[in-house]
């Protein structure tokens, strides 16, 4: 099986309403240049070829979609591809970096035969967006030249010879290079070597052409390595009663949450991600999931995680008739060394922890939020509320840059800073005296200015006002932040004053 | 009234960090009324000669000096020198640091400064956070070693503290006894400037302007602040204002002191001084030269130049060129001297350039300008691949202390300043990409929002309207220094106690932190040391000469042959020197070059200056008579008679400047140099209207001025002057008369020399083979790593009839052997080895691998060039017998055993055979030339039934009729004079066809143009003169055609694509 557009295809279908006939270009670094790497039917209709670089391309087509690269992510397509093959024969393998072989002897029947199977197989995948040719034939070399460079087709038992004596060279699965190497010996189709003696073709092209070509033409076996399963954490019990009641089903996630844990600790991993499959006896499958701030493996703690969240599904789980199997599974899981106990274990760390994630199960993960420091000088900008599960090893904090005995910024920021009026000394002195919510204050102590100027590139209007922050204490002992909007002279002549946070 | 200078000031040339052009900074200082500048980039001195010219124009007083930036965790320090001699420390310390650190970097600990100090006015810069023990201790250690040297900065920056912060640094300074001094620490030189500021910190730290956050500052406040607002933010320590003049006062130094009292004595053996040494070099080469005697207006002319040169004490400087060039020539190493200096009846006589100052008006203004006292310039052209040797003398005569290269600063263009700014703001790749495709090169343009719209982008967004506006405020910023050419700066005193080394990219290069414009506002002393591709070609023509008809010549000699003129003015000049572009070419068969002079005026008239300026026109209508020549008045007259009253040379516009325009010759020069780098200052404006106002005032149409004014605009950056064009027609001459008399070894030498001019190998074969000429393929038993001349006759036969006419004078002998070095890939040693065992000759494959030792690869390279026709076998047979070949190749593996080890017991294989098409496609693909045949020849049947002409039936059809031409693709040429007109170049295999694409066309094709490799064009045909265009209206990508050449019929098609073996056609400017 090729899925001749792997890459394209994986950026064309991801996109809702994206034209299939508009040409796309994948651009990949190849030593340090950009190159095209692979191309939708349109670009190749176009003449670009692959290898071209992206300048020269770009040149002749200024429009040309491009996009990046990503081996990684057609790797995990094409794995997810032939995952999806396993409806067809257990024996999937993989042929990177397009290609999938399935080992269909002895099921083709269940399909029709070969030839409906190679067509079944192509109309399905064209309706989820992925274009492909399929051969089948007795040899693996055989079918993959034929679905590349030939007819895609089931080929005849038999049929091999025939078939392959007409394709090029490149069609044996052989290194470019070499096909490049044969072509200057005159050598260009299948047909043109296979009556050549072997063994100055051995000494001129390798034996692994030699290998190549037996292999194609069954004169040596292939085997196909299947896809390896992916090491799955999961625990299951089946009922020959099903089970409805909360309690026991609570008590059956605490059992196998105990045998997952001992399969995560023998890999040494905790999980992030659980997931309970609750199979009713009619069918219906419920799949409840959670999520954990840090790796987690404990029986007793994944139980109260699951109690949380099924008390806020609710009537949602309804168990009809019963559950008759539960499945318990680690959907993600993440590296969770053993703790060294110490004798004075201070557990305030793990409670915090197990606090946020039950929370997070009982009221949803977006509504438990902490706050972490942003890099960005603008004050109502320098804190951002995230799920408090979500792992954000990665954030920078500041040290406080200014000479202060104080905190340079208040204790409490108002989300809307108050309009006040204020009388200060022209252009940048500190407010004398300020009228906030209606009383008015006599300012004993003040320092700054602190001036932040707004961020120019995010306004549209070219308007964006400088502010000039000050500290201020009044007679009454209130200290407060406020600001000036606007730099006197430079950018308004009458500036309005704001106060936009309390200090204590 | 208050008085402060700024001393803590970060230009552009802080790459990435400073967001100012040092002469817009010295400008504002000159607006706000500072009483004096302070240059101080991060451990550079490379922005402060710009600053002290700039500043000299407006009255500034500057301090040069520099931010030392400490890999040690030490605060910054500004440092600045009192004296010369401290300058020199200055400079050596940073020299140090540069020569410890990579490419444009510098690694410098406390301790270095230490030794270097002396003389040094230092003032910490204070980190943000103060630390005030450390601080103290720092103070403390910097009093010892500099006593009374010693500030302490403040800033206000406006970060909230500032008021605790200045009363923290004013104890620090009264308790360390040091004085505070007011700095306002700029980045830029205005507030507006803040958001380049931002972008330039996003690009240097990698990230995007959203994701920059606190990388950025707070606010626009480090922009230059006027003598009332600094007192006003310092009201607090009033003193720490006043403390500025203080220091600037003892910041003496001044670059004018590097004049060129720094250039080397030059002393020769047995001469008192080095005029005297000089005047006897001169009246020897004289001798020389004027074996009859000179006549009297030379005679003149070499007194006056000698007086001169007197009287400015450049004798030095001329003895250094003259000693340069006569180890050039004790080598055998060709070489030719150009420059304003250059054709002067003393270096005529020195040997340093060969035009004879008899065939050319020499302009004395030109050579040395008394009343200017710039500094002569002379540049000299050597043998590109010889250059290197002449390098080595000057660095081994002079020390590496006292010589080294100028820099080069390479600076923003168009495409990378978009780059660069839409990665700041996160564009796509693509969109990245779009932009920057929209410009051509090296374009110093920036992408208007037409070309944003025709990219494919909303021109309206406003993002995207922000980042072309910062673009283009960013075209014309330095980012980093590269190495000139060849521009060597020679010092008395060690070069690194005059301006910092830096290590260059190259291995063991180092580079000085100056550019030639630097250099030359200084007055230092330089010789351009240049490597030319003409040059080593007229050498290797000029042995062939000798060696093979017993002809000697050299650059000097100008015969004026009727016969090479007769052939110029065919236009007949491929791989002429200068001459063999397709805009050279379409001018020769108008211009009609008779004599020395007219090759002077042809070279110099196809460049941008004036073609901008329209002068080419009007010179050719009155050389053609079809216009009378009249002057626009008589002062002019003197000035533009030899070139038929239009302004051709770049002296010509500086003249008209002078005399036409009122402007003083300083200004005139400064005119000139401004143009160089107009993008960059802006002050091009003040200049046009007091050109255009001075001359219409003077009575001169205004047209007339406008375009003057133009054609000094178009000089800019590739001025021509006259005294250049002289030394090239030179070489044009020397070249075409080898050509005309010589093709073969005109060939062969060129062959050679290459990469160089135009034209490619397959060209070259091709041109000389219509002159008739023999060439003959390369062989394993014939050839040597260079092609060669062999035995042989003129083959009168392959004289194309174009060229019927030079039969009698062609004195063609020899036939052409390819050399070795023509086979791809294949490498000079192995050449040689070749060279070296061949004996009587090679009897096998094996005779040649065994005896030779190549390696596998080697000798298939060779297989695949058709090498071994002499030994009876093809392309084909020769691989599969190298193939076969054991492979292991270890010379150890080769003695007698291995010889009777490997039976030929191999069973023969019948391989198919190569079809003559193919034959050519490998040719090309590893020879990048095909004597067999041209690959269009195939193409013929199908190219005729789509109504495709021969090229060689061109001429014969007549202007206006539409025809279809096609051929390979060989150069497309977009000069950037010629609104943005393109020149593409067809071959098929009969000639040459030349076409044009209008830009409209261009665009609707534009993928056709770009990546076609085999073309056909349909437009209509333009013959003037002989000069044959076809205009494009159509163009016809027919590439897919190729692979018929390399199987016709075959279903599966070539594996290895055909095209891609085609030239792809190189693109000029």
């Amino acid at each position: 099986m090729w899925l001749r557009r792997l890459a394209t295809d994986r950026i064309l279908r991801g996109r809702a309403a994206a034209p299939a006939d508009l040409p796309l270009a994948i651009v990949g670094e190849i030593k340090n240049a950009h190159r095209l790497t692979a191309l939708n039917d349109a670009a190749a209709a176009l003449g670009l070829k692959v290898g071209t670089a992206l300048a020269d391309a770009r040149a002749m087509y200024p429009g040309l979609a491009v996009e990046a690269a990503d081996p990684a992510a057609d790797r995990l397509l094409l794995g997810a591809i032939a995952d999806w093959c396993d409806r067809f024969t257990p024996l999937v393998g993989l042929d990177p970096p397009d290609g999938i072989i399935l080992d269909v002897t002895g099921c083709a029947h269940l399909f029709g035969g070969e030839s409906d199977l190679c067509r079944d197989l192509m109309r399905r995948l064209a309706i989820q967006g992925f274009r492909s040719r399929v051969a089948v034939a007795d040899t693996v070399g055989c079918a993959s030249a034929v679905a590349r460079y030939g007819t895609p087709a089931a080929v005849p038992s038999g049929g091999v010879r025939e078939i392959l004596l007409p394709l090029p060279l490149a069609a044996l699965r052989i290194a470019s290079d070499l096909v490049a190497l044969l072509a200057e010996a005159g050598l260009r189709k299948i047909a043109d070597v296979i009556a050549l003696p072997r063994a100055p073709l051995a000494a001129r092209f390798g034996a692994e052409f030699v290998r190549r070509l037996d292999q194609a033409f069954g004169r040596e076996d292939e085997p196909i390595t299947p896809r390896l399963p992916v090491p799955a954490y999961m625990a299951e019990r089946r009922f020959a009663d099903p089970i409805a009641l909360e309690a026991d089903v609570l008590g059956i996630i605490e059992h196998l949450g105990g045998e997952l844990s001992r399969l995560l600790q023998a890999r040494g991993e905790g999980a992030r991600r659980l997931q309970v499959a609750l199979f009713r006896a009619d069918g219906k499958v419920h799949r409840i999931e959670v999520g954990t701030g840090e790796p987690v493996r404990d029986a007793a703690r994944v139980r109260r995680l699951f109690a949380e969240r099924l008390a806020a599904v609710g009537d949602a789980c309804d168990p009809g008739f019963g559950f008759d199997v539960i499945r318990l599974s680690a959907l993600a899981t993440e590296r969770l060394d053993p703790v060294q106990t110490g004798l004075a274990r201070d557990s305030g760390e793990a409670e915090l922890s197990h606090l946020v994630d039950r929370l997070s199960a009982r009221f949803g993960e977006r509504r438990v939020q902490r706050l972490i420091p942003q890099n960005t000088h603008i004050p109502e900008l320098a804190v951002a509320a995230v799920p408090a599960q979500a792992k954000s090893a990665r954030f920078e904090s500041y040290a406080v840059e200014q000479d202060s005995l104080g905190p340079v910024r208040p204790i409490r920021l108002f989300e809307w800073p108050e309009a006040i009026e204020a009388i200060a000394a022209v252009p940048d002195g500190p407010p004398v005296r300020f009228r906030w919510r209606r009383v008015l204050h006599e300012v004993t102590a003040a320092e700054g200015p602190e001036r932040i100027a707004m961020e120019w590139w995010r306004d549209d209007k070219g308007n964006a006002l400088t502010r000039d922050y000050f500290r201020v204490e009044s007679r009454e002992g209130v200290r407060v932040w406020l600001y000036r909007e606007g730099l006197y002279g430079r950018e308004e002549t009458q500036p309005r004053w704001f106060l936009h946070g309390l200090f204590a | 009234m208050v008085a402060y200078a700024e001393l803590s000031l970060t230009t552009n040339f802080s790459f990435l960090r400073g967001a100012s052009h040092p002469e817009e900074l010295v400008a504002q200082a000159g607006a706000l009324g500072l009483a004096g500048l302070g240059v101080a980039d991060r451990n550079s001195v490379a922005g402060v000669v710009r600053a002290h010219s700039a500043a000299k124009a407006v009255g500034l007083k500057i301090a040069a000096g520099a931010r030392l930036v400490f890999s040690d965790g030490t605060p910054d320090i500004l440092a600045y020198p009192c004296d010369r001699a401290a300058w020199g420390r200055l400079t050596q310390l940073l020299t140090r640091g540069k020569r410890k650190a990579e490419k444009g970097d510098c690694i410098l600990a406390l301790g270095d400064l230490c030794d270097f100090v002396e003389g040094l006015s230092l003032i910490v810069a204070p980190p943000i956070r103060i630390d005030a023990d450390k601080l103290a201790a720092l103070l403390a250690r910097l009093k010892q070693i500099a006593p009374r040297s010693v500030w302490l900065g403040a800033s206000v920056l406006y970060r909230g503290d500032d008021e605790r912060r200045l009363a923290r640094l004013a104890e620090v300074a009264r308790d360390a006894f040091t004085p505070l001094i007011a700095t306002n620490d700029v980045l830029y030189h205005a507030p507006e400037r803040r958001s380049l500021q931002d972008v330039i910190t996003c690009v240097r730290e990698h990230v995007t302007i959203e994701a920059a956050g606190r990388r950025l500052q707070a606010n626009a406040e480090r922009h230059l602040k006027g003598p009332e607002e600094m007192a006003r933010l310092f009201r607090a320590i009033p003193g720490a204002v006043a403390e500025t003049l203080r220091f600037f006062d003892r910041c003496r130094f001044s670059l004018d002191e590097l004049k060129k009292t720094e250039y080397p004595n030059e002393t020769r053996q047995g001469f008192a001084t080095p005029q005297d040494a000089l005047v006897a070099h001169a009246q020897e080469g004289a001798r020389r030269r004027f074996p009859g005697g000179m006549i009297a207006k030379i005679r003149e002319g070499l007194d006056k130049e000698l007086a001169v040169t007197a009287e400015l004490q450049y004798a030095p400087y001329f003895l250094t060129v003259h000693d340069i060039v006569a180890f050039a020539r004790s080598q055998g190493i060709l070489c030719q001297g150009r420059g304003s200096a250059a054709n002067s009846v003393i270096c005529y006589c020195l040997g340093i350039t060969d035009v004879d100052p008899q065939k050319i008006d020499l302009l004395f203004e030109r050579f040395v300008s008394a009343e200017r006292r710039e500094p002569p310039d002379i540049d000299v052209d050597f043998e590109h691949e010889r250059r290197e040797e002449v390098i080595q003398y000057i660095y081994k005569k002079y020390g590496r202390d006292h010589a080294g290269l100028a820099a080069t600063v390479i600076c923003y263009r168009g495409r990378s300043a978009i780059r660069d700014v839409g990665k700041a703001f996160g564009l796509s790749e693509d969109a990245v990409g779009a932009l920057s495709g929209m410009l051509w090169g090296w374009s110093l343009d920036g992408v208007d929002e037409e070309d944003a719209g025709r990219a494919g982008l909303n021109p309206a967004n406003p993002r995207l309207q922000r980042v072309l506006a910062l673009a283009k405020a960013l075209i014309g910023f330095p980012r980093h220094l590269s190495q000139h050419v060849g521009g060597f700066v020679i010092t008395r005193s060690p070069l690194d106690a005059v301006v910092p080394i830096e290590n260059a990219a190259m291995e063991d290069r180092t580079v000085i932190e100056w550019d030639k414009d630097d250099l030359n506002d200084l007055n230092i002393l330089k010789v351009d040391v240049l490597g030319l591709g003409m040059l080593s070609c007229l050498r290797r023509s000029f042995d062939l000469l000798e060696a093979h008809y017993g002809v000697k010549r050299d650059l000097s000699i100008q015969d004026e042959e009727r016969a090479v003129y007769a052939m110029i003015q065919r236009a007949d000049t491929i791989g002429v020197f200068q001459i063999e572009s397709r805009a050279q070419m379409s001018m020769l068969p108008r211009l009609r070059p008779k004599e020395f002079y007219d090759l002077v005026i042809e070279v110099a008239i196809v460049r941008p200056g004036p073609i901008q300026g329209d002068m080419v026109h009007p010179y050719l209508r009155r050389r053609q008579g079809l216009e009378s020549v009249t002057y626009p008045s008589p002062e002019l007259k003197a000035i533009l008679h030899k070139t038929l009253g239009v302004p051709l040379f770049q002296e010509h516009a500086m003249r008209i400047a002078i005399v036409a325009a009122g402007f003083a010759p300083s200004e005139a020069d400064r005119l000139r140099r401004a143009m160089a780098t107009f993008k960059r200052v802006g002050t091009i404006d003040s200049f046009r209207n007091k050109f255009i106002e001075g001359m219409t005032s003077r009575g001169y149409a205004r047209d007339f001025a406008e375009r003057c004014f133009s054609q000094i605009e178009g000089f800019g950056e590739y001025g021509f002057p006259e005294s250049h064009a002289a030394s090239f027609a030179n070489l044009v001459y020397a070249s075409a008369w080898i050509k005309c008399r010589y093709p073969d070894v005109f060939a062969c030498a060129l062959l050679n020399s290459l990469p160089m001019g135009f034209y490619a190998a397959a060209q070259l074969v091709r041109d000389a083979e219509e002159h008739g000429v023999e060439i003959r393929p390369v062989d394993i038993n014939f050839s040597t790593w260079d092609s060669l001349l062999e035995k042989g006759a003129p083959q009168w036969d392959r004289l194309s009839p174009r060229h019927a006419s030079m039969r009698q004078g062609i004195r063609t002998g020899r036939a052409v052997r390819l050399g070795l070095r023509k086979v791809v890939g294949f490498k000079e040693d192995d050449g040689k080895r070749i060279e070296g065992v061949r004996g009587a000759g090679f009897d096998s494959i094996r005779d040649l691998w065994l005896r030779a030792g190549l390696s596998p690869s080697a000798l298939e390279r060779l297989a695949k060039a058709d090498a071994f026709r002499s030994l009876g076998l093809s392309r084909r047979q020769a691989l599969w017998v190298v193939r076969g070949l054991r492979r292991a190749g270890d010379k150890d593996d080769l003695p007698l055993l291995a010889r009777a080890a490997t039976p030929a017991l191999e069973p023969d294989v019948a391989l198919p055979q190569m079809r003559l098409g193919e034959e050519v496609v490998e040719d090309y693909r590893s020879l990048e030339l095909s004597l067999k045949a041209h690959p269009v020849s195939f193409l013929r049947v199908d190219l005729e039934r789509r109504g495709i002409l021969r090229h060689e039936n061109l001429a014969a059809i007549r202007s206006g009729r539409v025809v279809t031409v096609a051929g390979l693709v060989l150069v497309r040429q977009r000069p950037g004079s010629a609104n943005g007109v393109i020149f593409m170049t067809l071959e098929d295999e009969t000639g040459i066809a030349n076409t044009i694409v209008w830009p409209p066309v261009f665009e609707t094709f534009r993928p056709v143009v770009l990546g076609a490799r085999l073309v056909s064009v349909t437009g209509r045909l333009q013959n003037e003169y002989g000069v044959i265009h076809v205009v494009a209206d159509r163009i016809d990508d027919l590439t897919p055609l190729l692979r018929q050449l390399a199987a016709p019929a075959d279903p599966v098609g070539p594996l290895v694509s055909t095209a891609a073996v085609m030239p792809k056609g190189r693109n000029f400017h």
